[in-house]
């Protein structure tokens, strides 16, 4: 008996200590930070807010996009909720550093754990959609209802007879303005460099660079058109009000990783930049596209600068071998449905 | 058997971690779930490539003759996060891989779990709290 205290010793110390870890970080998270509304953002030489540095927007990693509809409008966890995903996030870190490989870890054919990057604290939302009250994505109108969806990305059910059918994402090509800002298992860095009259923000995975003048200048022509869109920024205060137009439609979704019904060419976002902390942004996007949903919604998480969190490059063409190995698996598919009817 | 409780714990909280499935890609466009696969293999080569990383090994079969497979880790930016470093994995290690074959049946693999011969888990990364940190050192 005495050997087995002994041996469950460590599993109740680490337990406590994780609970106490907890219990700091939920008061320091539910807590505004002493002086925080007295807080004063950094301004530039020039007079503008400071916004510059790495950020990430991690800890709101497996926060869904759609909430779900059992939670109705609860849009924020609860203190003792919050309390018991900090104590998961946690254990998940602990496991992280097993040397040694549990007899029955999970496997399967989605990407193992070690793929995964990790928040450092836990989300306080329940959705990244905070509007509307529901939390959930707006219908789509009619007509974009019939929108294809590359069947390359699908999870459930992939299919593809070319490169065309996968995803621009999964090409290499782009995830759209909202598909490289919301948070996915990894590659969420933003890094933020500001000159006079600009703001650009280079985004990690899929390697954007969003230059973005804050000049006062007009949107280009609408005969203008790309995969980002046009950026025109302007300070409100100490926030900065991206307003983004000038689309190419039927790209990318409002999913994550720019997943789901590709958007049209009126996609119009209007996205806010506030530094509320040293080490915090609240961002927000209020999504608006007459073409494809039946009415506009907003989305919004923070972004944190972590010690030591740097961008790197990500030249995703260079070696998408899933992309072959994606067809072949097609066709492999095709071959092993044939053989079956036969 | 005090190591196999506390990881059998340890597994159990994972199954309750609800695991995200946004990758690069779909898997199940790659990898068949009904082709698990367990493979035992020396080191050759490490692609530290975007948007995957890829790990090549030699698998002897049962006429003792070494035949190559390649195995699909996650994106060099994560790994390095994680604490995995190009020192980690060297040409002539020997590494357990579980995990499912292509769809193909070609000789590639995606590799759910990934250990070395004496039973260290790879990937064994910084934590959470510390992105910075150096990797820890295999024993």
């Amino acid at each position: 008996m005495r050997h087995r205290l002994v041996s469950i010793a460590p599993t109740i110390i680490v337990a406590v200590m994780f609970a106490l870890a907890a219990e700091s970080a939920i008061a320091q998270a539910a807590k505004p930070a002493p002086g925080a509304k007295n807080w004063t953002p950094p301004k530039t030489p020039w007079g503008e807010p400071d916004l510059q540095g790495t950020w990430t927007s991690d800890d709101c990693i497996g926060t869904p996009l759609n909430r779900p509809a059992n939670l109705g409008e609860k849009l924020y966890y609860t203190e003792q909720e919050l309390a018991e995903r900090q104590s998961q996030l946690a254990r998940q870190q602990q496991n992280d550093l097993q040397e040694f490989v549990a007899p029955n870890q999970r496997v399967g054919t989605g990407p193992p754990s070690h793929w995964v990057e990790r928040g450092r604290r836990p989300c306080k939302q329940t959705s990244l959609v905070v509007d509307p009250p529901n939390g959930r994505t707006p219908d789509l109108l009619p007509e974009a209802q019939t929108r294809r969806i590359p069947e390359g990305a699908n999870n459930e059910n992939p299919k593809a007879d070319s490169w065309e059918d996968f995803s621009y994402y999964i090409r290499c090509i782009s995830r759209g303005v909202t598909g490289s800002i919301f948070p996915v298992i990894y590659g969420n860095g933003q890094q933020i460099v500001q000159a006079p009259g600009y703001v650009t923000i280079l985004q990690e995975m899929v390697h954007e660079a969003r230059v973005i003048p804050v000049d006062g200048r007009p949107h280009a022509s609408p005969n203008i058109r790309s995969y980002m869109g046009d950026p025109r920024g302007h300070w409100e205060g100490n926030t900065l009000v991206v307003e983004t137009t000038n689309f190419l439609g039927n790209r990318t979704g409002i999913g994550l990783n720019g997943g789901g019904t590709p958007t049209s060419d009126a996609l119009k976002l209007i996205e806010r930049y506030t530094r509320t902390g040293s080490s915090e942004i609240q961002y927000d996007v209020t999504i608006d596209d007459p073409k494809t949903f039946t009415r506009p919604f907003k989305v919004a998480f923070p972004l944190t600068q972590e010690p030591g969190y740097q961008n790197f490059e990500y030249a995703c063409h260079e070696g998408n071998y899933a992309m072959s190995n994606s067809l072949s698996g097609a066709r492999a598919r095709e071959k092993a449905e044939a053989a079956k009817k036969k | 058997m005090r190591k196999t409780l506390a990881f059998a714990l340890v597994a159990g909280v994972l199954l309750l971690a609800a695991v995200p499935v946004w990758a690069h890609h779909a898997f199940a466009a790659e990898f068949d779930a009904s082709k698990p696969i367990k493979l035992k293999g020396t080191v050759t080569k490490m692609e530290w490539i975007n948007p995957h990383a890829w790990i090549h090994i030699d698998v002897k079969g049962e006429d003792g003759k070494a035949s190559p497979w390649m195995i699909e880790a996650a994106a060099p930016n994560s790994l390095l996060r994680r604490g995995f470093t190009k020192n980690s994995l060297l040409v002539g290690m020997e590494i357990l891989v579980e995990g499912y074959q292509a769809k193909d049946e070609a000789h590639r693999a995606n590799g759910s779990i990934i250990t070395t011969t004496d039973g260290r888990k790879l990937f064994v990364g910084s934590s959470a709290g510390e992105p910075g940190a150096p990797p820890r050192k295999d024993k």
